[in-house]
């Protein structure tokens, strides 16, 4: 097992070097004048110039990247562009916001979307498992920044139960989870669109093997069938859909963040690009990178917990 | 159970409810994040209008109001001038105090507040006082300009806006590059706090020398969704909301009880600049050919009667400077057609635009294009992102560009910026003069240096004919700021405009409720 860790963060290592390599030039491929976009359409030739001096955009392309390199291996991610603030600084204090939002929607998605997967694949056919068809489509149809805008009348309007503004930092908990509630639902409900679909087509599965016809055989109840022996077989495929739409969750709550204005990597990157803050976009990428290697890692590791015949090479 | 589960989630709710009012002000502003909050680098409309309630000038337009014949003391409480307009020596008032511990204002600090502002190293306004001479402390509080030559609007470069904004000398020495991130001003109101992508938070200045605001606290919410922003309004978690600049927008938000909607000057003009460089528009007759074919009057009803005004001139309507009396275009596809068949084009044209994805903007420019289309001329867009647009348009990449801007509002400053060669894009002093138009670089010059107010508005009333004779570019439509406020908040003054595009929050503001 150590073995196997060791020689995935190995991967890493390389994946992140890869990935930092190509992001530092195709942002600077990019078309767009970061000095431009900071002052503005008002700067005289001089003071851009002047600004491109200061943020050590005239040096050589080469040099830059040894410059930025050496910076990554000590820690040093840079300053941002366009705040002046450590690029380090600016991603810690929206990185727990996201943390709350992606874990949040990932809970909520679990919970709603194995049971009913479950549930639509029992009842294959029947009424129940019409309505789990539809309504996953339903959630997987359906635009994020429509069903937050519609989540926001109806709760936020109408009953006036949730605020339109999430702060995402609240003080107590209770302000921090009715700041949470409305933003996670959102997500989430897309999330357990994906995971019922996929469940269901699991368990569909594994319901037709004879390890199942057996133990209806011998008179087990029907709900340990289920439960205890087609689940535990069916959530290989159910973790390996959860690890990889985790990935994309985190990259696609830009919309969420931005309709419930909750602060987050995704409204951090989306304003990086506009205003070609590059050492911003790098050190985004290098944590896009880090959350998306140790997701599959720990989805991985987790095959192995679900079925111990797992082993790691 | 489900009782208490009730109980527990009504406890929750409202425990949450974090909006005090009163003496709180939250703002919901259209952008996602702060920018640079130091005043000599700010550019965007989001940080300008923060810095507004933050900063005071030498001078400042009264609250409320937009042009220089407003311009009314402010941290100097008079001034003179020498006959020859070139020396001007201000008083300042002796009870200005900086925010937190940086002592009161002095002439050493406004002189080195305005030599910072014409530093190019680190002012993005440096440009505009490269007609300063020298810049001198005459006395503990009295400071002396000098200039190499007059200037249209001395005092217009003194207002809190762009380099007319005063730091404090102590406060940017001793914070350094945290004072892009700290600002310190002298004015009623003080930073406190920012929060990432949700808000920077002000104080009231106890100490502001005109008294201490009745609103204590202003919350500058970022809000980058229109949609999140109106219902947060409507909700009323915010009490003042920068609006969309459209028709339907102000429809939409009178709407709401209790809501007081203002339209505001300056307009940001919208011109259609056409490359006189790049055929066929290097010839006359296509140029005409395009105004004739652009109705002004369908592009208002487009945009909306109640948030735009019909561009005349290529300087705005009610700016400093502005004449009516030019060659206009009235809109005739057959006079369009017939002049497209005189310069050789009897089958119509085709040029190219690159233009930003920008909504409000690229809706204008599709329409335009609508209109073009019905006179043979066929106008091709190719969209491409905003900082792209920026760039690709200052390498002089694009036949037609379109443009929307809102400047000081003196005819100088849209003059030289688009239409003297000085600023021509490509070159090494290059502003924004995308049609490469020189035609009236003589009467620009003049009228900088020009004395006489009278002469001087007779030059700019040449330059403007001469522009719109040899058609650099169609002025358009000037688009109104819009902004939305509860009718109990009572901002003290009546608003018509304002130069930093924020209703003014001064210490006069206040709840009636």
């Amino acid at each position: 097992m150590t073995a196997f860790i060791l020689k995935r963060l190995g991967f890493a290592a390389i994946t992140l070097f890869a990935v930092l390599t190509i992001v530092f030039f195709i942002v600077r491929v990019l078309p767009g004048d970061p000095a431009l976009a900071i002052l503005g359409d008002q700067a005289s030739q001089a003071a851009l110039e002047a600004l491109r001096v200061r943020l050590g955009l005239d040096v050589p392309l080469y040099q830059q990247y040894v410059a930025f390199l050496g910076g990554v291996l000590v820690g040093d991610w840079g300053i941002s562009m366009v705040s002046g603030r450590p690029v380090i600084e600016e991603i810690i204090k929206v990185l727990p916001a996201t943390l709350e939002l992606t874990i949040a929607s990932l809970i909520l998605g679990v919970v709603v979307g194995i049971p009913i997967g479950v549930w639509s694949a029992v009842r294959r056919n029947k009424l129940p498992d019409y309505l789990a068809r539809i309504g996953s489509l339903l959630g997987l149809s359906f635009p994020a920044f429509v069903s937050a805008v519609l989540l926001l009348l109806f709760f936020s309007i109408q009953l006036r139960w949730f605020p339109v503004i999430s702060s995402g930092q609240g003080g107590s908990l209770a302000d921090r989870l009715r700041d949470l509630a409305l933003p996670a639902i959102n997500l989430g409900l897309i999330m357990a669109a994906y995971i019922t679909r996929v469940t269901r087509s699991a368990m569909l599965e594994v319901l037709n093997q004879d390890y199942v016809r057996t133990a209806h055989a011998k008179g087990l109840v029907f709900a340990v069938i289920v439960w205890r022996h087609c689940l535990r077989n069916a959530l290989i495929p159910v973790v390996t859909v959860v690890g990889l739409y985790l990935g994309i969750l985190i990259g696609n709550s830009v919309l969420t963040e931005i309709v419930f204005n909750r602060p987050g990597l995704g409204k951090l990157i989306v304003g990086a690009l506009n205003q070609r803050d590059y050492t911003m976009l790098q050190g985004m990428m290098v944590i896009y990178t880090l959350i998306v290697v140790l997701v599959n890692l720990v989805t991985d590791l987790t095959y192995g917990l679900i079925d111990p015949r797992i082993k790691y090479a | 159970m489900k009782a208490r589960m009730g109980i527990a989630l009504a406890g929750l709710l409202v425990a949450g409810n974090a909006f005090a009012a009163g003496t709180t002000l939250n703002v919901g502003m259209g952008s996602a994040d702060a920018g640079k909050l130091d005043p000599h680098v700010a550019t965007s409309t989001p940080d300008k209008g923060l810095l507004h309630w933050m900063f005071s000038g030498l001078v400042r337009i009264k609250p409320g109001e937009a042009s220089p014949e407003f311009i009314e003391p402010d941290i100097a409480k008079s001034w003179t001038t020498s006959d020859d307009g070139l020396t001007w020596t201000f008083s300042l008032r002796d009870d200005v105090e900086c925010h937190g511990d940086y002592g009161k204002i002095d002439a050493e600090d406004v002189v080195y507040s305005l030599k910072r502002s014409a530093n190019p190293e680190v002012s993005a306004f440096a440009k505009d006082y490269t007609a300063f001479d020298s810049i001198e402390a005459t006395g503990p509080l009295e400071v002396t300009i000098k200039l190499k030559n007059t200037v249209p609007s001395l005092l217009g470069l003194l207002v809190p806006y762009h380099g007319g904004n005063i730091v404090c000398k102590d406060a940017v020495e001793a914070l350094g590059e945290e004072y892009q991130r700290t600002p310190i001003g002298t004015g009623p109101f003080m930073f406190a706090e920012y929060q990432p992508q949700q808000y920077v938070k002000l104080v009231a200045n106890p100490e502001y020398y005109r008294g201490e605001p009745k609103i204590k606290e202003i919350y500058y919410r970022y809000i980058p969704s229109d949609s999140s922003r109106d219902l947060a309004f409507q909700a009323g978690e915010i009490d003042m909301i920068y609006g969309k600049q459209e028709q339907t927008w102000v429809e939409r938000i009178q709407k709401v009880p209790g809501t007081k909607v203002t339209v505001m000057k300056p307009g940001e003009m919208s011109v259609i600049h056409l490359n006189m460089t790049m055929p066929p528009l290097d010839d006359v007759r296509v140029r005409r050919a395009v105004a004739h074919a652009i109705n002004r009057d369908a592009m208002v009803q487009f945009k909306g009667p109640d948030v735009t005004l019909a561009a005349l001139s290529p300087v705005p309507e009610g700016h400093l400077g502005f004449t009516a009396d030019v060659p206009t275009y009235e809109y005739s596809i057959d006079k369009a057609k017939a002049l497209l068949a005189e310069a050789g084009h009897p089958d119509g044209v085709t040029i190219k635009a690159i233009h930003t994805t920008l909504p409000g903007m690229l809706s204008t420019m599709e329409a335009v294009q609508a209109l073009l289309r019905e006179a043979g001329i066929t106008l091709e867009i190719e969209t491409v992102e905003h900082a792209t647009f920026h760039e690709q348009i200052r390498k002089d990449m694009s036949q037609v560009t379109h443009y929307a801007a809102a400047r000081f509002p003196v005819a100088d400053v849209y003059l030289s910026q688009f239409f003297h060669s000085d600023a021509t894009v490509g070159t090494e002093t290059a502003i924004a003069n995308f049609s490469h138009c020189a035609v009236a670089d003589a009467e620009i010059a003049a009228a900088r240096v020009e004395t006489d107010p009278a002469k001087q508005l007779a030059l700019w009333a040449t330059a403007q004919q001469k522009i719109m004779d040899e058609v650099c570019a169609v002025p358009v439509v000037q688009s109104m700021q819009l902004w939305a406020w509860k009718d109990t908040l009572d901002l003290g003054v009546t608003v018509n405009g304002s130069l930093n595009l924020s209703p003014p929050v001064t210490e006069q503001a206040a709840f009636s409720e």
